[in-house]
C-alpha cells in the first residue's frame, strides 16, 4: 500500500493541494465534485478505494452541512486522521473564499445601471432558477415514496411560503421523522402478524425494498 | 466590530448544522435571517449573490457564506461565515466516519434522515419559488394576494408583476439541457450568461 510509504506531511500537503485544486477548478455544487475526487484519491493515488468513495458519497448526503466540505472532511479523516480533516476543509475553502473577495471588493465599481451587465446578471439568474428545479425535483423522486409524504411536503412547502422560519422546519422534521418511522415500523409489524395477509404484505415489501435499491442506484 | 463577527460564525454554525441536503438549502435559511429580518441584502442583490456564487468555482454554499459575511462586516466576516459554516461539519464529519456504520440502522437516525429530508424538499422548492420571483417573474411572488382564492375572489396582483420572457426562455432552456444533454453547468451558466445579455438588448 502505498500510503503507508507516504510520510504524514506529505500526506497533509496532498490533502490540502487536491482539495484546493477541486474546489478552485470546479464549478457547481459538491456532486459534481465527486468524479474528481475519483480520479485524484482512488485511480491516482490509491488512498481510497471505490467502495470507501461509495461509502462517502452516501454520507455526506446524510449528515448536514455543505457536500463538498463534507466530503473533504470525510477523505481527510481516512487518509489522515483529524489533522487530515481540518488540512482538507481548508483547502477546500482557500479558493472560493480568495476568489469571491476579490470579486466582492469589485462589485461596488460596476456600473449598476450597465444594461448588458444586468441582462447577464438576469440570465443567471433564470439560469439557477432552472438548476435549483431540476435538483429538487431530482431530491424528490429519490425521497418521497407514497401521497402521505406527498403532503407532508406540501404541508412543509405552505408553511415555508407562510413565513415559518426554515431553520424551525427542519427542528421541527426531527421529531416527527421519528414519529412517522415508528409508526411504520408499527404497521408491517402489525401487517405481519395477520397472517392471511402475510404473503401479500411480504411481496409488497420486497417490492418496495427493490425499488429503494434502485432509487438508491440514481 | 468583534461582536459582529462573532455572531456571524454563530449564525453560520447554525446553518451548516441546520444544512441538510446540500448547499442550496442555504438559500432559505439565508433570505429567512437576512433579507427578512434583520434586512441587511435585498432581495434582488441576494439573487445577484446567487449568482456570482453559483458561476465562480467552488461549492455555492461556500461562496454564498463568505460572500454573505463581506457584505456584513468585510474581510473578517466573511472569514467567520466560512469559517462557521465548516466547523460543525469537522466536528461531526470526525465523528460520524467512525461511527456511521453502527449508527446507520438505528431508529433515531433513520427517522430524523426520514424526517429532514422530506422538510428539505420542501424547502428546495421554496427556494425555487424565490428564484422564479427573480427570474420568471419580475418581481417577488406575491403569496398574500393569492389569499384571495380561498374567498373565491379574484387575486389582486400587485402593479409591475408579470412575466418576463427573456426569464421564462433561459429558464426553460435550461432545464431542458440539463435534462436532456450531459453539459456541464458552466456551459449551461456561461450560455445563460450570453443569452441574458443579448436578450436584454431587445426586451
Amino acid at each position: 500500500m502505498e500510503i503507508q510509504t507516504l510520510s504524514r506531511t506529505r500526506r497533509l500537503l496532498l490533502l490540502y493541494c487536491s482539495f484546493f485544486r477541486i474546489t478552485a477548478l470546479v464549478v457547481g455544487g459538491g456532486l459534481a465534485m465527486l468524479p474528481v475526487i475519483e480520479e485524484i484519491f482512488v485511480v491516482k493515488h490509491k488512498l481510497l478505494t471505490r467502495e470507501e468513495l461509495l461509502d462517502m458519497t452516501a454520507l455526506t448526503q446524510t449528515v448536514p452541512g455543505i457536500i463538498a466540505i463534507n466530503s473533504a472532511v470525510y477523505i481527510g479523516m481516512k487518509i489522515a486522521g483529524v489533522p487530515g480533516a481540518i488540512t482538507a476543509a481548508a483547502g477546500a475553502v482557500t479558493p472560493p473564499f480568495t476568489v469571491i473577495l476579490i470579486i466582492a471588493s469589485l462589485f461596488p465599481h460596476l456600473d449598476p445601471k450597465n444594461r448588458y451587465l444586468l441582462g447577464v446578471f438576469a440570465g443567471i439568474r433564470a439560469a439557477v432558477t432552472g438548476m435549483i428545479l431540476v435538483t429538487g425535483c431530482r431530491m424528490f423522486r429519490r425521497t418521497v415514496k407514497n401521497p402521505l409524504e406527498i403532503a407532508v411536503v406540501l404541508i412543509f412547502f405552505v408553511l415555508a411560503i407562510m413565513k415559518v422560519s426554515p431553520a424551525l422546519l427542519i427542528l421541527a422534521a426531527v421529531p416527527f421523522g421519528w414519529y412517522y418511522v415508528w409508526w411504520q415500523t408499527r404497521r408491517l409489524a402489525r401487517a405481519e402478524q395477520s397472517n392471511g395477509d402475510s404473503s401479500k404484505v411480504s411481496a409488497e415489501s420486497s417490492a418496495e425494498s427493490a425499488k429503494n435499491e434502485e432509487d438508491g442506484k440514481c | 466590530m468583534l461582536n459582529h463577527c462573532i455572531i456571524l460564525f454563530f449564525q453560520f454554525c447554525k446553518f451548516s448544522v441546520l444544512c441538510f441536503g446540500g448547499g442550496y438549502m442555504l438559500i432559505p435559511l439565508l433570505t429567512a435571517e437576512y433579507v427578512d429580518q434583520e434586512q441587511v441584502l435585498t432581495m434582488s442583490e441576494f439573487g445577484n449573490l446567487c449568482s456570482v456564487a453559483q458561476v465562480t468555482p467552488g461549492p455555492v454554499g461556500l461562496n454564498t457564506a463568505t460572500y454573505v459575511g463581506y457584505v456584513n462586516e468585510g474581510f473578517f466576516g466573511a472569514l467567520a461565515a466560512s469559517l462557521g459554516l465548516i466547523l460543525p461539519t469537522i466536528l461531526i464529519g470526525c465523528s460520524a466516519a467512525a461511527g456511521i456504520n453502527r449508527w446507520k440502522d438505528t431508529f433515531l437516525v433513520k427517522g430524523m434522515l426520514k424526517g429532514t429530508r422530506l422538510a428539505a424538499v420542501a424547502l428546495i422548492m421554496f427556494a425555487v419559488t424565490i428564484f422564479l420571483g427573480m427570474s420568471v417573474f419580475t418581481q417577488t411572488i406575491p403569496w398574500e394576494a393569492f389569499g384571495a382564492l380561498f374567498k373565491l375572489a379574484r387575486p389582486v396582483l400587485p402593479e409591475g408583476f408579470r412575466v418576463s420572457p427573456a426569464g421564462v426562455l433561459i429558464c426553460g432552456a435550461t432545464i431542458v439541457l440539463m435534462l436532456k444533454t450531459k453539459l456541464p453547468t458552466t456551459a449551461l451558466l456561461l450560455g445563460a450568461a450570453a443569452a441574458g445579455a443579448i436578450l436584454s438588448a431587445w426586451f
